[in-house]
């Protein structure tokens, strides 16, 4: 685990309510100030063996990407922020996204999805054999706060896809 | 998204995150990652830099095989509507 889950849970639940009235008014900067960042000491670390050319990609972002023809959005109320993620295929179209995370400006990435999902760039570079394999799906998270959520359950099953994927190699790109 | 990556790591697959904020990269201890001076939303820079766009990813790829060290954080010179350094 990431982080130390008995020392997180009530510090979380105390920030929640003290923070619910900030961010329903929008205080961002306060509530980020006090919420409670508990991260391992150690940083967990994979060496890096083989080539580029060889491997197969996958990108994560952040940034609340998700198809507006085919899935939901990204609950943005919700002070716990929304720990689902969706499944951005590799064949993704900028008109056939659209952004749900309340936290950011949107208005650059709607001109360029690349600059924060550089999917394009992928494509060209696996086409010139410089990395192996662009992945057939690719992930979108959003806001999220409730990490407890997120790291007892949603990143467990973000993981087992991914290998079930074959990825080798994740490249993660945070608003 | 540092916990993803930290997960990943854990669970055998190496990864590289980029960052903006270098206090909140301190707190989060990204197991490798670059560094970037652009805003919140755009990491790659300004809309339709397609050349930098790339270059950051090879960038990125020279720092799968270059950083040896867990929690290494590599800044890169780009600057936003700027021409990249040679």
């Amino acid at each position: 685990m990431p982080i130390d889950l008995e020392k997180f849970k009530p510090a979380y639940e105390k920030w929640v309510k003290e923070s619910l009235p900030d961010y329903q008014a929008g205080k961002m900067k306060e509530i980020i100030k006090k919420y409670p960042f508990i991260v391992s000491d150690g940083v967990p670390w994979t060496p890096y063996k083989g080539q580029p050319s060889e491997q197969t990609f996958a990108l994560v972002t952040s940034c609340g990407f998700y198809l507006k023809e085919r899935q939901p959005p990204f609950d943005t109320v919700s002070i716990h922020g929304d720990t689902s993620f969706r499944e951005i295929p590799k064949t993704v179209h900028q008109e056939d996204l659209a952004i749900a995370h309340s936290h950011y400006d949107h208005s650059l990435a709607e001109q360029d999805i690349n600059i924060i999902f550089p999917i394009q760039r992928f494509i060209e570079l696996e086409k010139e054999n410089i990395i192996g394999k662009v992945a057939e799906t690719h992930y979108s998270f959003s806001y999220v706060n409730d990490v407890v959520t997120l790291v007892t359950e949603t990143v467990p099953k973000f993981i087992s896809r991914i290998k079930a994927e074959g990825v080798d190699v994740l490249f993660l790109v945070p608003v | 998204m540092g916990l993803i990556q930290r997960m990943a790591e854990e669970a055998g697959i190496p990864t590289i995150s980029m960052g903006n904020v270098a206090d909140r990269m301190a707190h989060i201890k990204p197991p490798r990652a670059l560094f970037v001076k652009f805003a919140r939303g755009s990491m790659f820079g300004e809309p339709g830099n397609v050349k930098r766009q790339r270059r950051i990813i090879l960038d990125a790829l020279d720092a799968l095989k270059t950083m040896t060290e867990p929690g290494t954080i590599q800044e890169l010179p780009y600057q936003w509507k700027r021409p990249d350094p040679e």
